[in-house]
């Protein structure tokens, strides 16, 4: 009778863990969600919480690669609508979870490209929190830490002719105390490397 | 004309001449070799399609299972990834439809994209998705699709996803899953009685 009992055990955890979603494709930060305070350290080490780092009006968190092309080439942007928003109260705050990058490779890259903190996301459990898995990949917070907009920064990769600005519209729309139209948008890009778990 | 300059004027002659055609030699194994390589690197050709041509070609036809990559030239694994994709596209010839659709700039559609193909001898029908919606193309392929690439999605053979994978594919889990679509044993595992 244990020996049945067990094996059902058995069979019936290893079946709860076939149905269990693994991290990585894991989509529960759903729109709407509240984001808890957490801290990371920034590329000099130095710690920092997402409370302390967030602007009057919130913030943006932008997942970040410092080899993905993608992110290169959304470089210049980023850095415009860091410093358009952070003048009304929006800071932006990005993140590397990618493990595959060296602390020294990020940080150069960091100081070179953004004007904000990029934090490292050791063993990607923001990523993971916020079900993140592309670079790059934007998460705006009203003050409430409320998630309001989810995904790409705008429709075009390539950055010759975006005619769709997600964040910029979904940003604006919400200082001006209007209802966000598209409140999430996937774009193509490069996976975010994690570590194994 | 003496003997001795006769015979100065046929050496000289007949030194021109097998320099002559010794450089022509030189000349054809030159060529051989250029025509050699360009048939082992046989250039690929890569199909520009829109978000229409992404449904369509999204759409399992003479009632096999579709095997579809998200790769492109920029993005480190799915280079690693790919010769694993052009030894499933082999093994399976004929029992599956395979294709790679890569997400580089269209500027790109001549040159690294094709180049890489070609290096990696990928013999399936190649696509380079030119999106004016990426969103929307994104939510043709499968609600599982977040953009992140590599990317490798398998239909049955109704269309049905019955497979996805976000990041570098393991060949012989592939494997396993065309095993359950064809209803056969896969390939690189042995059968029960061999180990």
């Amino acid at each position: 009778m244990f020996r049945k009992s067990a094996a059902v055990i058995a069979i019936l955890t290893l079946f709860v863990f076939a149905l269990s979603p693994t991290a990585s494709n894991a989509r529960d930060f759903a729109v709407g969600t509240t984001l808890e305070d957490f801290s990371l350290a920034d590329t000099t080490g130095k710690m920092h919480s997402f409370n302390e780092l967030k602007g009057k009006n919130g913030a943006v968190i932008v997942f970040l690669s410092a080899q993905c092309p993608v992110v290169k080439a959304y470089n210049e942007r980023i850095n415009q609508l860091a410093t358009d928003y952070k003048a009304k109260g929006i800071n932006f705050i990005g993140i590397n979870s990618n493990h595959t990058e060296g602390l020294e490779w990020v940080k150069s890259h960091a100081a070179e490209n953004y004007k904000f903190p990029v934090l490292i996301d050791k063993g990607n459990v923001i990523a993971d929190k916020l079900a993140a898995s592309v670079t790059p990949e934007v998460y705006y917070f009203n003050a409430k830490n409320v998630l309001l907009y989810h995904g790409a920064i705008d429709n075009d990769r390539s950055g010759r002719a975006p005619s769709d600005l997600y964040l910029k519209t979904a940003v604006d729309s919400a200082l001006a105390d209007k209802p966000i139209a598209k409140t999430k948008a996937n774009a193509f890009g490069c996976s975010i490397k994690r570590v194994e778990k | 004309m003496s003997f001795s300059k006769s015979a100065k004027l046929g050496g000289f002659l007949a030194l021109l001449l097998s320099c002559i055609s010794g450089a022509a030699a030189q000349n054809a194994a030159a060529q051989t070799t250029v025509a050699d390589t360009g048939a082992a690197l046989k250039p690929a050709s890569v199909k520009q399609i829109d978000n229409v041509g992404l449904r369509k070609a999204l759409t399992p036809s003479g009632g096999k299972p579709l095997l579809v990559n998200f790769w492109a030239t920029w993005c480190e694994p799915c280079r690693e990834e790919f010769p694993d994709l052009v030894k499933l596209d082999a093994e399976y010839k004929g029992k599956i439809d395979f294709i790679t659709i890569s997400l580089d700039d269209v500027s790109d559609i001549n040159g690294p994209v094709t180049k890489f193909l070609s290096e990696m001898k990928a013999g399936m029908p190649a696509y380079l998705l030119a999106s004016q919606d990426d969103d929307a193309a994104i939510a043709i392929v499968s609600k599982d699709f977040t953009g992140a690439l590599p990317f490798t999605i398998l239909y049955d053979a109704t269309g049905k996803q019955a497979y996805v994978r976000q990041g570098k594919v393991n060949i012989d889990t592939v494997r396993g899953e065309l095993a359950k679509l064809l209803g056969t044993v896969p390939a690189a595992i042995p059968a029960p009685g061999y180990r």
